[in-house]
């Protein structure tokens, strides 16, 4: 090769170094400094992007209103990329040049795991908007907590609604084994169902991605018996083409699901379809019948971007932000370990997503469950539900 | 022969000395965010020069790779996971494997051999095609490790997070099975095996009329660098600690095939570079795409904006340099030498490169 074309590649390598050191070692303030982590690229944008609004809006209205213990919050916002390494990377960064006393972030438990853990050893709090695996905070002891609700709680909610208000006996399950959230949903509804009295009459799977059902559909149909309710756990992408489909075939029974439901493409794929499906998620966010800290919250959202709140993420990267800024202020000081007691001893916090409190030795809140009834192509409140009993994670 | 010997000698002797110091400083001085970013980066070297072998050097387009890479993760992890967490992960391993915990070595060199095992069962009905479509048969394996990894679920735990790995994965550790790829691979390519592989890449017919066994010389690539990508897979599992079959797709395939293009197929040389011009370049435009303050300018943070201009960067180099910075030859070490050191009763210079 020609050394001169070498030369070129190696002076331009050390220039980025260089580039890379410098952009490394900003300057710091006297701000507390609270890391966040959110995917703002990459296939978890659509729930990331909405939080990490919610957050940013947060600590806007925090600071505006003199901010906590005198002193600004200021979010240190890196893009998680949907990619693993990095989100370790960028875990690593606020640990050391940013001094985070907290991070925040994400939606997705597997981000969630990648970047915890750095926050862990550096004895930081990981407080995560809306991954809601109740396995979570176990995987990273003492460290994780969750704002949002476990799915074996939303879980339980949907059963307890369908068995009890609406007399469901029996139930047709179909799991999407490709996401640990939708596995998990499955997993802790049956349990929950069954517990009650139900039956499961037919248990089907299929495969995040897939566009066709009619496999699925006619092993439901030839099926003796019609179930009372069908409970689907479906990620946010495939719902309304499932729906769409089961109703096509002229299955009108009510569908249930869980947050993953939350999704105007529920209503734009599955059109009228999409009526009597019930879903559980964190809050109902509409201007007109939610409840008046959404209203609010929607209001202000509106004035900063300029759009509604996509889905309830943003609600959720919110009151993550307010959480902590409640903790940080009890806690008297921006030490993390005072933090992260204060965050522990949370006492009904009113939030968008619901009052917020911490067992003692839980770290996943106490939390009511919104249950949604699709109307006429709207979300409508059906329910405030706090179950009874819980299936373990 | 003698000054060659020489000259090769000076060429290991500086890169060993560039590498060691360069990682003495990086353990002793460096922030813990550039020790991840170095760590990371030996794990890039290993993937993009093993694939190189088989992608550039044998003229086996292979995009089946991350497969190996994923049975290295998965193999290695189930076999280093504490007993404790493996009751609680993975409660329905068979009762042998239940009762196994190996440290950090055995368990890698088992996923690799696993993993060479595999390459060379398929590898025998794939190395017989060629160009595009052992590309696409590659991609079917690709597909099929991801869905034996979404299935099963008793080893794997499905798509769920697998999670608990032990952080066995160093700097030391990283670096060294660095240097030991480049070295064999380096070895393996500049042997009579590798100068098989060459010549079945250049003309296939031409290689088969003298007498080389295409099938073999492509087996024997596809599976020493399936036994690499399938050690890096180790070490990354053992460096993120938590993963989930995902993350051994299209997304990891594309970004190691970016490396090995952009430095140049058929040069080790170019894929070191390659890798580090990615890995350097995406972190700087990282960190840039925060927004930055340059005295009284303020630029706002623009996030994906690093995405979009490593594509662009890679666009430009592809354009003027169409096999890649490096092409398919070597940094010429021996030309510097022989400039620095002119040999007193030769010749100035050698006109052909020599490797050592």
């Amino acid at each position: 090769m020609k050394t001169r074309s070498f030369l070129t590649t190696l002076a331009f390598t050390t220039l980025l170094v260089f580039a890379l050191v410098a952009l490394t070692t900003a300057a710091g303030a006297e701000s507390i400094k609270i890391g966040a982590i959110y995917n703002l690229t990459g296939g978890m944008a659509s729930l990331d992007v909405p939080a990490s609004n919610g957050a940013k809006l947060a600590a806007k209205e925090i600071n505006s209103a003199g901010g906590v213990l005198g002193r600004e919050l200021e979010l240190v916002m890196y893009d998680g990329k949907t990619d693993a390494a990095t989100i370790g990377n960028a875990a690593t960064q606020l640990v050391e040049s940013d001094k985070a006393v907290i991070m925040i972030g994400f939606t997705d438990s597997d981000m969630t795991l990648a970047a915890a853990p750095i926050a862990a050893k550096a004895g930081i709090v990981f407080l995560t908007s809306g991954a809601t695996s109740p396995r979570l905070p176990e995987q990273v002891p003492g460290y994780l907590y969750m704002a949002c609700f476990g799915d074996n709680v939303q879980a339980a909610a949907g059963a307890e609604y369908a068995y009890n208000e609406m007399k469901a006996r029996t139930s047709y399950l179909l799991i999407d084994k490709g996401m640990e959230y939708t596995l998990g949903l499955g997993k802790y509804f049956k349990e929950r169902f069954m517990e009650l009295g139900g039956k499961i009459v037919l248990e089907d799977t299929y495969q995040t991605g897939d566009t066709d059902y009619s496999a699925q559909i006619t092993k439901l149909k030839r099926l003796g018996t019609r179930p009372d309710i069908l409970f689907i756990s479906a990620g946010p992408d495939e719902v309304g083409v499932i729906v769409k489909q089961f109703r096509e075939s002229g299955i009108e029974k009510p569908i249930f699901g869980g947050d993953g439901d939350d999704t105007p493409l529920l209503v734009q794929i599955a059109g009228k379809g999409a009526d009597n499906t019930y879903f559980s998620t964190h809050s109902l966010m509409d201007a007109q019948l939610g409840t008046e800290a959404v209203k609010k919250f929607i209001a202000a959202y509106q004035a900063e971007y300029n759009a509604p709140p996509e889905n309830a993420f943003a609600g959720l990267g919110y009151d993550t932000v307010k959480l902590l800024a409640d903790a940080i202020k009890r806690a008297g000081s921006d030490d993390p370990d005072a933090i992260r007691k204060a965050l522990q001893e949370t006492k009904n916090l009113p939030g968008v997503t619901g009052v917020i409190t911490y067992q003692p030795g839980s770290r996943i809140p106490q939390k009511g469950v919104t249950m949604i009834h699709v109307k006429d192509g709207k979300f409508t409140l059906a329910a405030e539900v706090v179950p009874q009993k819980v299936p373990a994670p | 022969m003698q000054r060659q010997r020489f000259y090769n000698l000076l060429t290991v002797a500086l890169l060993l000395a560039v590498t060691g110091g360069g990682l003495l400083y990086t353990q002793l001085a460096a922030s813990a965010y550039i020790q991840r970013i170095v760590v990371g980066l030996g794990i890039s070297i290993i993937l993009v020069v093993s694939l190189n072998l088989s992608n550039g050097f044998t003229g086996v387009f292979s995009l089946g790779h991350v497969g190996f890479m994923a049975i290295g993760a998965y193999t290695a992890a189930i076999l280093t996971l504490p007993l404790s967490l493996k009751r609680v992960n993975l409660p329905d391993l068979p009762g042998w494997l239940a009762e196994v915990q190996l440290s950090f070595l055995p368990a890698t060199l088992i996923g690799a051999v696993l993993a060479t095992i595999v390459a060379l069962l398929i590898g025998i009905s794939l190395m017989r095609l060629s160009g595009p479509y052992v590309a696409v048969a590659t991609l079917g394996f690709l597909v099929i490790v991801q869905v034996v990894l979404v299935n099963w679920a008793s080893m794997t735990r499905g798509s769920r997070t697998f999670s608990g790995v032990p952080s066995f994965t160093t700097l030391w550790w990283v670096w060294g099975w660095a240097i030991l790829t480049v070295y064999a691979i380096w070895r393996l390519v500049n042997s009579s095996y590798g100068r098989r592989m060459m010549a079945i890449r250049d003309n296939e017919i031409a290689a088969q009329s003298l007498g080389i066994s295409v099938v073999r010389s492509r087996i024997i690539a596809f599976c020493v660098s399936a036994f690499f990508t399938a050690v890096a897979g180790s070490l990354w599992a053992h460096f993120i600690l938590s993963f989930s079959p995902k993350a051994f797709y299209f997304v990891e395939t594309f970004s190691i095939i970016t490396m090995l293009v952009l430095g140049g197929s058929g040069s080790v040389s170019g894929s070191i570079v390659g890798a580090v011009f990615i890995t350097v370049l995406s972190e700087v435009l990282r960190n840039a795409e925060r927004g930055i303050s340059i005295a009284s300018i303020h630029i706002p943070p623009m996030y994906g904006a690093s995405q979009i201009l490593v594509a662009i960067v890679f666009i430009v180099v592809i354009i003027f340099w169409p096999k890649g910075l490096l092409g398919d030859r070597e940094i010429p070490f021996n030309r510097l030498w022989s400039r620095l050191l002119p040999p007193k009763n030769e010749k100035q210079g050698f006109k052909k490169e020599i490797p050592f």
